[in-house]
Order: C-alpha cells, then structure tokens, then sequence
C-alpha cells in the first residue's frame, strides 16, 4: 500500500476535525468522494468498467471463457478473481511487492461472492457436469489514493452489469456426441442480474467514530477498519476486520449499522447511472483514461 | 527425460472418489440437535484438549485438539529481522505461516501454499497482532507456524487461540490472551464451534440466510482483534452472532489459563518446602 508520512500535528488536526464531523476536504463522516464510473471501456472484454474515486482508479475486465464445472456442484458455473497490483500505482508495488495485497483483495472477493444470491451462478451452466461459463473478473489498479476496496467493488458491479456473453446451443451428432454451437448473431447474447451483486463499504475507525472513504491519510491516523460487503437489501455478504488494532464490540454494532445504511444507498444511484448510461446506446461520448 | 509410451498413465487431474457419493439431499435438517449430541442456538462449544511445551526445539509451542480438529502451533524468535527495507524500525515484526496437512481435509490437499492458506495466515495475524507488545521488540520478527494436522471445522477460531498459546508459552510479551470462536448461522438458528460437516453442508439445500463468522476476541480488555464473516446475513443476526462467538471465548478462557499455568508450574516447579 502506498504510505504516506503523516506528523503528530497532522495527526491531531484530522482527529479534531473528524470529532466535529468535518474532515480536511470538507466531506462528512458518511460521504463519498467524487465517484467516476465509465463502462464498456476496453472493446476486447466481454464487460469492463473504470471507476475513479478522488485520485483510486480501478479498471475492471471481465471475460467469460467455457469451462469445466467444479465436481461438488456441476449445475453451476463460477467467477474467478484476480487482482493485479500495478506498478504504475506506487513503485512499491513493482516486480512481486503487489502480490501480497493482491491475494488479500482477491481472497476477500472471493468471500464477498460466496452466497447464492449475489449472481445467479446456475444461469452460467451450459450442460451440467460437462461445460459451464467462468467469468474472469480481472481487477487492475491504476492508482491508489486509498479505500481499494470499495472503488474494487462498485467496479465490479458496473462490469458485470456491462457483461454480455454469447448464446449458446447444445446439439447432439449422431454419434450420441455432444456440440457446442455458438448463436450466429452477435446481438444474440446473455445478460447478468447484477441486483443482488454487494458493494463493499469501508469504515475506517479514527478516534471515537468512524469515517467512510478514507483518504491515505485518514488511513494512517486509524489502526483498524472495518470492511462490510451490503446488497441492495440490507444483506450483509461478508465482514472483516483489517489493520493492526482492535475493536470494541460496541463500536462494531455502530460500524455494521452504518456500513449498512451507507451501503443500502450506494446501490440505486449506481444502477440508475449505469441503465442511463445504457441507454445512451452508440450516441454515447466515450471518456476513457483521459477523463 | 524419456517417457515410456507403451504405458498407460492416469489422467492428470484426479479427484476423490467420496465427491460423487451421492449422499443424503438435506445433510443436517435444523431443527433437530447436532451429528455429535451438542445443542443448536446455545453457546455449546467442543470440549478442547490444551498442551503448551510439546516442540522441544521452538521458543513456545502448544497444540490444541477440539473434537477431531487438531492444530499444532510453534513459535520462533524474537530474532533478528530478515527484511532490511521496512522502514519502521521501532516495532517488531510478527509474521504468520498457517499450513494445512495434505490429509487434513476430506480432499486431499497440495503441500504448497495455496492462496486460502495465505488468506488464513493473513487472518491470524491481524487477530494476533494487536494482543502482542510489539514495541517491546524492536528490529525483531516473531515467526508463528500454525500446522494444522486435521481439520474438523472452526479451523481458524482454534488455530487463533492455539497461536495465543504458544506465544504465552515462548514468553512473548502480550497485552492479553486471544481466543477463536466460530459460529455457523442457517437461517433462524446457528450453531457455535461447527464441524467440518455442518461448516460446508450450505451447498445442499437452497435456504436463504446461511452464513460463517470467526471472532478473535480479548477477553480482559474486551476488545475484538479479529473478525470475518461470508455467507448472507441480515445486521441484526450478525451483531446477535458476534455476542455469542464472545460468549464462546469466555467458555474458552478458564481451561486455556489453566493449561498456561501448568505449563509454567512444569517448567519452573516451585521450590519444595523444607
């Protein structure tokens, strides 16, 4: 992670802000910095979004390749996470030095998608036991300004909605073989239900309340954040402690009820600006890096 | 080197045979009691079988049996830090190795350390790392190596409280001990200290609301130093599951003290009264 050096008068002047409900560029404790989110960005993925927030970019890519399903549950297909942690973001991350970080987010992706309601996983099975779609969504940081976690999430939600995968028919030969055809439309292609897919609401606890999106230099003034994954219904997919401190019990209570409420609205204004940015069909301006 | 061709070779991918068992459409129905006798929706944790001092060769070691899960952890160090880069010098270092034997889960696992092992070493050290007095240790590193020998469920809630453990025995300096509890919801009703069965029979049925948590919890200072969740659950079960892995630790406490104080009792008896 990119560090910041951060002295004890900064310090205290973030936390007495911070108490007062006021921090240095003037957010609240609840609010988002400017969020950014493009989709459809890079034309070789079968769905990709960037999303830039404050100074964290993330770009998304997912491609849906044919593949076995996994022997324990063979009427589904399944998602494959990758985080790469580019050295474009800080030079630490250069040859392996990103790797730690990027098993840590990846891992915890991997928890955030473990329930059957996030993505509709059986519509991804093609012939069970035999052949099933595995989309693999491949996260690439670009810059990080700190809280990866919640730009990550909301980017994979706005490619996953841009997802479109080819149709496919299964016909028999006469051999009793089985072939896969795929559909001679290009138009003719599946869509994911991306409702239920989580977003991931960071809280980062600093003194004695705790802040949403924090910046690197919040991040250093708190020794423990709590990261929890919420569905557009209030579900909560997965929780987890991070960082070098502890918490109380308490304190967690009031960071999962307003990691909930946060979460809860992160949801419709992001679908809405996705469907409208949809709708905009090829009339649309693409954007791109230079944004 | 030269392949013989005549010969017929096995496929390179192999899988266990027990996966295609078809086995039973509703493993554990919910509401009657537990596979082991335990009660559902009450703070009924394993009987646990504690050791400190078993490795000879480590600075602290202990091993901790909960049902059939046993977990053997050691403890290496204070030593000097291999890394030369970090640039804070002031505080120690704490790193955690957790491995799993290639026969400790019903699949057979590989020997390399694979991303969930390093997810699981992860954890452990950011449930550990707030409970140990680090600045006592400057340009030090701690090494613990958590080797899990079988896994019988609440794998990471045992191997927590095993490393605490093992670090008390090694005479590391520490604000508190640290104590795992896990807790499996399904639906209305949950179970503390699940078994390996009961941790990963959510794929059978196709009832909403199915969920895991892991707490690490401080006992005397009453702080939570590692918590981690999947599944689906709504915020009031969450918190409700957070109290009752805590509840679980207190259970917890007593036996490991006791099993602290027998270990120092051995290695230092007291001097016989003349």
């Amino acid at each position: 992670m990119a560090t910041v050096q951060v002295s004890e008068a900064e310090k205290v002047y973030i936390l007495h802000g911070i108490r007062d409900d006021l921090r240095v560029d003037g957010r609240s404790c609840e609010d988002y910095r400017h969020m950014e989110v493009e989709t459809d960005v890079v034309s070789n993925t079968d769905g990709s979004a960037k999303v830039t927030l404050g100074h964290t970019a993330v770009l998304v890519g997912v491609k849906a390749e044919i593949g076995k399903p996994k022997p324990m549950i063979p009427n589904e297909g399944y998602l494959e996470f990758f985080v790469d942690c580019s050295a474009n973001a800080t030079p630490e991350f250069e040859g392996r030095g990103g790797e730690e970080l990027g098993t840590e987010l990846s891992n915890t992706l991997y928890k955030v998608f473990n329930n059957q309601h996030s993505l509709d996983l059986r519509s991804l099975c093609i012939s069970p036991g035999e052949h099933c779609w595995v989309l693999y969504v491949d996260v690439l940081l670009l810059q990080c300004d700190g809280n990866l976690y919640d730009a990550i999430s909301v980017a994979i939600k706005a490619a996953l909605f841009n997802t479109k995968i080819p149709r496919v028919h299964i016909s028999s030969d006469d051999g009793g073989g089985k072939e896969i055809e795929l559909s001679d439309d290009p138009y003719d292609r599946m869509r994911l239900d991306v409702e239920n897919v989580p977003c991931i609401v960071t809280l980062c606890k600093i003194g004695h309340r705790q802040v949403v999106d924090a910046t690197l230099q919040e991040k250093a003034c708190s020794v423990a954040s709590l990261i929890i994954s919420v569905t557009h219904k209030g579900i909560i997919t997965c929780t987890r402690k991070v960082g070098r401190g502890s918490l109380d019990p308490e304190s967690i209570c009031e960071m999962t009820e307003a990691g909930k409420r946060v979460g809860k609205a992160l949801h419709s204004p992001l679908m809405k600006l996705l469907q409208q940015e949809e709708s905009l069909g090829k009339k649309r301006q693409k954007v791109g890096f230079l944004g | 080197m030269p392949t013989d061709t005549k010969r017929v070779r096995g496929p390179d991918v192999s899988q266990s045979p027990f996966l295609f068992w078809s086995r039973p459409a509703e493993v554990l129905p919910s509401h009657e009691p537990r596979a082991d006798g335990r009660q559902r929706d009450q703070v009924d944790v394993r009987p646990v079988f504690v050791r400190c001092g078993l490795v000879s060769q480590a600075k602290g070691s202990a091993y901790i049996e909960a049902g059939n899960t046993k977990v053997l952890c050691c403890v290496y160090g204070p030593r000097e830090t291999e890394r030369k880069d970090e640039t804070d010098m002031k505080s120690g270092r704490l790193t955690t190795d957790m491995r799993f034997a290639p026969f400790s889960c019903p699949e057979r696992g590989s020997w390399i350390q694979g991303s969930q092992d390093k997810d699981f070493s992860l954890m452990l050290q950011e449930s550990l790392q707030p409970a140990v007095c680090l600045h006592r240790y400057p340009r030090s590193q701690i090494e613990v190596n958590v080797m899990v020998l079988e896994n019988s469920g609440s794998i990471l809630a045992h191997a927590v409280t095993c490393a605490s453990m093992a670090l008390a025995d090694a005479g590391i300096e520490m604000y508190d001990l640290v104590l795992g509890c896990s807790l499996r919801q399904d639906g209305g009703s949950y179970v503390v200290d699940p078994t390996y069965p009961e941790e990963n029979s959510w794929r059978s049925g196709s009832r909403e609301k199915r969920g895991g948590l892991t707490v690490a919890f401080l006992p005397s200072l009453n702080q939570v130093s590692g918590l981690q969740s999947d599944g689906e659950m709504a915020e009031e079960t969450l918190t409700a599951g957070i109290r009752t892995c805590i509840e679980g630790c207190y259970k917890l406490y007593p036996v490991i003290q006791q099993a602290l104080i027998k270990a120092v009792r051995r290695a230092a008896p007291p001097a016989a009264e003349s």
